[in-house]
């Protein structure tokens, strides 16, 4: 047990090393050259060539390619993802400052996302192929179908201007405001359908199971069926999708709070992309691959205690 | 007693529906339709919603043709005396903030749309073809580094990845061109507007390759394991034969289904990119673009962020209609659930 928890927390090794070369790859091929970009900052001095040339010493820059990807990967070890060419400040600064807002918000939606989507799940499975099943499992496929950037305005314009009952959530108050009401919402209607679909598909399967057949035998009803017998098995894939799930909270974040005007993660991100800083944008990148590798971590250490029929 | 009139019974159904089923082959064959393919276009037919998302789809797709050709006014000529008009005669859906026709802008929209929706998808089939089929014809070590790569590619979050990939080979890729238009003289190879469409095509493609490479991959590794293959070896297909006649068909299937899908996520990746405004630049137009340009001016002119919105919504929603059709037509044995 303790030897499969350790093999996997080495093998995020490669997997983050991987990441870190196609990353380092895509910031070498991105315009502009840093050391030039550091003197025009400086509108004061008049860079030399040879001024030039000892900075790039300095840092590294005229070694080979390999050279600077080891000095970059030993940065990013020390927590260094290098500075922001827009406001000359540590990446990693920029993200951790913002990122507690994504953060809550985020969890809040897991909250949301687990209260609804579960028993949506259940609900659909035990009316499977009836009016309600077809409804809450087309609903929710609709939802995850049209991007948010097409529903926000689209519910705002109905909302906001027809029928005049809300004014748009603008901005960030904290998490007991009620601002976080609709962005909570909309974030969570991309990773909902994966909820409701791998709940309602765990008990379908669990229903065939024989233990199943004879708690009804013995008497039970369907309801104590479905949550004291079949509940506990058919919640595992649903746990196994949480990567998946970050994946999409992550990626609506980006979204919901441009839209929503909340200063988080994803708004860092779209910020970086409207101004092309390069070294926030692969810190961001980076920093949304790590969340999502460490989901999957989560998930391969709490699986074997859901499921022990799990061999190791 | 009962149980032998019970198997009998079923012996006798079941040896009509065999008879039935060679009837039905006879005269499929009879009309030249392919048996498979028609059980499955009757399959998709019966289903509805599939059904209209096929029509819609259909349209999407002679618009995009067929409608920049027809449209009543240049998608780039502005009139900054006729800004943000709402819909008239003149301006069937009314002009934008700059005065240009937004019936003429949409139109070249869809068309940008639908191009991404085809070749994007076209694109990644091919990395995923090679990449897929080299993963299940080799070795163990080729094998697992494609399939950890296509891990990690998949860890990287999509819309990040791309945007990142967007922006840093925007630059390069300009440089090569021009250096190809200088030893061509080929003008197009410099036109902005082909750039954008090619860093995009390119970006979504590199993204979105793993999902299609897995497909491929595990199809070829169950598909060759079939009593089928091996009788067809048995009796001297060369490998070619096998691929062509054996493997491709059965594969193709799933493959329709998964390029379906393709279709629809390409172009939302497609506008959401362009809505971050890194995927088509201004001048050309994309379904994206022109949410993102309205979304500071939907409270004054709310057709201009609506009109994008719905059409974006409905069209994609359609392919994943068509999608789903095509799924329990093409697997009838797995879309039991």
């Amino acid at each position: 047990m303790t030897k499969y928890l350790i093999l996997r927390l080495l093998g995020i090794i490669p997997l983050l090393l991987v990441v870190l070369v196609i990353i380092f790859t895509l910031g070498h091929l991105a315009p502009g050259d840093p050391i030039e970009m550091m003197y025009e900052s400086m509108e004061t001095v008049v860079a030399t060539e040879e001024m030039v040339e000892r900075a790039r010493a300095r840092l590294g820059l005229d070694q080979p390619l390999y050279l600077q990807f080891i000095r970059y990967a030993r940065n990013i070890l020390r927590g260094d993802l290098g500075d922001s060419i827009v406001r000359s400040r540590p990446v990693l600064g920029m993200i951790l400052k913002v990122f507690p807002i994504s953060a809550q918000l985020g969890l809040l939606a897991f909250i949301v996302l687990v209260m609804t989507g579960i028993p949506l799940g259940i609900l659909a499975a035990s009316k499977q192929n009836t009016a309600v099943d077809y409804f809450i499992v087309g609903g929710s496929l609709f939802l995850r179908t049209v991007p948010v950037y097409v529903l926000a305005p689209l519910l705002f314009i109905i909302l906001v201007l027809r029928l005049d009952v809300m004014n748009v959530p603008y901005g960030w108050r904290g998490i007991s405001h009620p601002n976080v009401i609709m962005p909570t919402l909309m974030l969570i209607l991309f990773p909902l359908a994966v909820v409701i679909r791998q709940m309602r598909i765990g008990i379908l399967e669990v229903m065939d199971n024989d233990y199943v057949r004879t708690a009804r035998a013995k008497g039970l009803r369907e309801r104590q069926v479905i949550l004291t017998h079949v509940m506990r098995n058919a919640i595992t894939p649903v746990v196994t999708s949480l990567g998946l799930i970050v994946t999409g909270l992550i990626t609506g974040s980006i979204f919901i709070e441009q839209i929503f005007g909340i200063p988080g993660y994803g708004n860092l991100f779209v910020t970086s992309l409207i101004q092309r800083d390069y070294p926030l944008m692969m810190g961001c990148t980076l920093f949304g691959a790590f969340l999502i590798m460490m989901s999957n971590l989560i998930v391969d250490f709490v699986y074997p205690f859901l499921d022990p029929r799990v061999t190791l | 007693m009962t149980n032998t009139t019970s198997n009998q019974e079923s012996e006798q159904s079941s040896s009509e529906t065999i008879q039935e089923s060679l009837l039905g082959q006879l005269e499929s064959q009879e009309f030249g339709l392919r048996g498979l393919w028609s059980d499955a276009f009757r399959r998709l037919l019966r289903n509805r919603l599939s059904l209209i998302g096929l029509i819609i789809v259909l349209c999407t797709y002679a618009t995009a043709i067929v409608g920049p050709f027809l449209a009543p006014y240049d998608y780039l000529d502005q009139n900054l005396e006729q800004i943000a008009l709402p819909p008239n005669t003149d301006h069937w859906l009314g002009t934008d903030d700059v005065g240009r026709d937004y019936f003429s802008r949409l139109l070249h929209a869809m068309r940008t749309a639908v191009l991404i929706s085809i070749l994007v998808p076209l694109l990644t089939l091919i990395i995923g073809v090679t990449l897929g089929s080299v993963s299940a014809y080799s070795g163990r070590t080729v094998d697992n580094t494609i399939m950890r790569l296509a891990d990690i590619v998949m860890t990287i979050p999509t819309i990040l990845f791309a945007a990142l990939i967007n922006a840093s080979i925007a630059e390069p890729l300009e440089i090569v061109m021009g250096n190809l238009h200088e030893q061509t003289g080929w003008s197009f190879l410099t036109n902005t507007v082909y750039l954008d469409y090619l860093i995009v095509f390119s970006s979504l493609a590199l993204i979105s390759w793993p999902g299609e490479a897995r497909l491929i991959r595990g199809q070829i590794l169950s598909l060759r394991e079939q009593e089928y293959v091996l009788a067809a070896r048995a009796v001297g297909a060369t490998t070619g034969q096998i691929m062509l006649k054996h493997l491709a068909p059965n594969a193709l299937g799933p493959v329709i289904v998964s390029f379906t899908f393709s279709m629809s996520s390409a172009m939302i990746l497609e506008a959401s990119l362009s809505y971050l405004g890194i995927g088509i630049q201004p001048p050309g137009a994309s379904l994206g673009s022109m949410i993102n340009r309205s979304m500071s001016t939907w409270r004054t002119w709310p057709h201009l962020i609506a009109i994008p919105a719905i059409v974006l919504g409905i069209v994609t929603l359609a392919i994943n209609f068509l999608g789903d059709g095509l799924n329990d037509a093409l697997n009838p044995r797995q879309s039991g659930k």
